[in-house]
């Protein structure tokens, strides 16, 4: 079974085909402002070191938010539409999940983005990835309320914060993610959409 | 000829869209997403939330119109699509669902300047005929453009500041009407007399407009009149202010047609429904001989029938692109 995995969440792309949970070709790059002009090409790349057609794809899963408004939207309409057109499952995974199940640390993990302004998206799981608190648009301070009640617990980030935090940088682990997510239920490609976990500012303001 | 169908793909601004278009000229099937009744409440196109409905539409409309079309991807010969201008976010999304399925059906991808289009609004009703003026008049442009064959583009001038329609929109509000307010203008001018005087922008050498200046004006002749306790006679401020900003457009139309010795004329975009600059237009291009086509209303409005129009045309001229095309939030016609 052969699964495409897609996450433009960030400035990062992060991309892999993974098969019966061997890694096929990955990419793992950040392209800052370049990403909606070089997202497809990369993983079109992936597919010809792969010698795979794009018909072969058995699932896709992709990175539904929180992260970069217009980055979610590149992965989610890439995704969609390849779904959508070639009738191939698909399913979304958060963010800040693959954040999570990335880490080794058996502990308490805690990924972290920089949501600006004082505020974080930011979601708590316990050392076997059981959510304990969800993914929400956050003040940094009231999540640090949160955490006071845990006694370990690892940061995970690529940010930088106002505040000096120790954090553990993320780099997504495709085949642990892939592998608990390969079974997951899923979802008609229209309506796979983002989670941004915010409204639009215009929308706050009316 | 081998017969040609066009995939056109259209989301610069608050209409998701998909069209089939054979061999330029001949529709097939169209689906509009507009976002309309939802910007209203901001008074205005919000970027975000239109970006935020685009990625939503845009499965839903690709499968109705291929629906509609009773067509599948294998049967379609190429993608077109807008790659610019207009809102960034917006165009994205048009964007990746065309390279992404120019990937995965192995179809070529065909960018789509957002003006071509509207000019080729015009070919699904009859051909072009060159050399030839296309007045393009919309929410976001107003250039006039020369044209010497397909493909051939040539910008001889546009506006400086403003765009007609904007400009249409803030006197609206002026007036106190609800957004989108330019086709309210031009519907309250029919009954208004032209009482008010307002200075006709930009009488000059070149092929350029300007409306702040006429914004402007309206705006400080209701401030002033409020000031002084009267009441704006808002049926005869519309006509006056569509007197003038109408005459701006066809006095710059005129100086072309005779300069550049063309023989078709054609009005395309969103303001080319106004039936001011219509009618104005149209004894123009009468009295100077000269053929005057209008696309009916349903192409005026951003529609991707008019992409894929114009993609046929760009394909002739070899314009493909690769999978690192990019949207351009502004772009020169070329």
């Amino acid at each position: 079974m052969k699964i495409l995995y897609i996450d433009t969440s960030s400035s990062y792309l992060y991309s892999a085909i993974v098969e019966d949970d061997k890694l096929l070709s990955s990419i793992q790059n950040d392209y800052g402002q370049a990403l909606s002009e070089v997202a497809l090409p990369r993983i079109v790349e992936m597919f010809q070191k792969s010698s795979i057609s794009p018909k072969d794809i058995d699932k896709i899963i992709v990175v539904n938010g929180p992260g970069s408004f217009t980055g979610i939207r590149i992965g989610i309409t890439i995704a969609k539409v390849y779904a959508w057109s070639l009738n191939i499952p698909i399913t979304t995974i958060t963010s800040l999940e693959a954040m999570a199940i990335s880490s080794k640390k058996e502990t308490v993990h805690v990924p972290i983005i920089n949501a600006r302004r004082g505020y974080v998206y930011g979601a708590i799981y316990d050392k076997d990835y059981n959510i304990i608190f969800k993914p929400k648009h956050i003040k940094w301070e009231e999540l640090k309320m949160e955490l006071n009640k845990i006694d370990d617990y690892e940061l995970i980030s690529n940010d930088t914060f106002e505040e000096e935090l120790n954090t553990k940088a993320y780099s997504p682990d495709f085949v642990k993610i892939i592998s608990i997510y390969k079974d997951k239920e899923c979802i008609n490609p229209h309506a796979v959409n983002p989670d941004y976990l915010k409204r639009t500012e215009a929308e706050e303001k009316l | 000829m081998k017969d040609m169908y066009i995939l056109g793909i259209e989301s610069s601004c608050d209409e998701t869209s998909a069209s089939i278009v054979k061999n330029g000229t001949e529709e097939i099937a169209t689906v509009i997403s507009s976002q309309i009744d939802i910007h209203k409440n901001y008074g205005g196109v919000v970027p975000e939330i239109a970006s935020r409905h685009h990625v939503k539409n845009i499965t839903i409309v690709l499968e109705e119109c291929l629906e509609k079309a009773n067509m599948k991807m294998d049967d379609i010969d190429a993608i077109a699509v807008t790659y610019g201008p207009g809102l960034i976010g917006s165009l994205l999304i048009g964007l990746e669902a065309a390279k992404t399925l120019a990937f995965v059906h192995n179809k070529p991808l065909i960018p789509v300047h957002h003006i071509a289009g509207h000019i080729y609004a015009n070919s699904l009703v009859q051909p072009l005929k060159f050399p030839l003026l296309a007045v393009v008049v919309s929410g976001g442009h107003t250039e006039l453009v020369e044209m010497t064959d397909h493909y051939h583009f040539h910008k001889i001038g546009g506006t400086l500041d403003d765009a007609i329609g904007e400009c249409y929109d803030k006197v609206a509000r002026v007036i106190g009407l609800e957004y989108p307010g330019g086709p309210k203008v031009d519907k309250l001018s029919l009954e208004g007399k032209d009482t008010y005087k307002l200075p006709i922008p930009l009488q000059d050498d070149s092929y350029n407009f300007s409306f702040s200046g006429l914004k402007s004006a309206v705006i400080n002749l209701a401030h002033n009149e409020e000031q002084r306790g009267e009441k704006i006679r808002k049926a005869d401020l519309a006509t006056s202010f569509q007197k003038v900003a109408v005459e701006s457009i066809t006095s710059k139309v005129k100086k072309a047609i005779e300069e550049k010795k063309i023989k078709n004329v054609i009005v395309a975009g969103g303001v080319a429904a106004n039936n001011g600059l219509r009618t104005a237009m149209k004894e123009l291009t009468e009295e100077m001989g000269v053929e005057l086509s209008i696309p009916p209303m349903k192409y005026c409005t951003d529609n991707a029938t008019m992409i894929a129009a114009a993609g046929f045309f760009a394909y002739q001229d070899g314009r493909v692109a690769d999978l690192t095309l990019n949207s351009k939030s502004q772009d020169i016609l070329k």
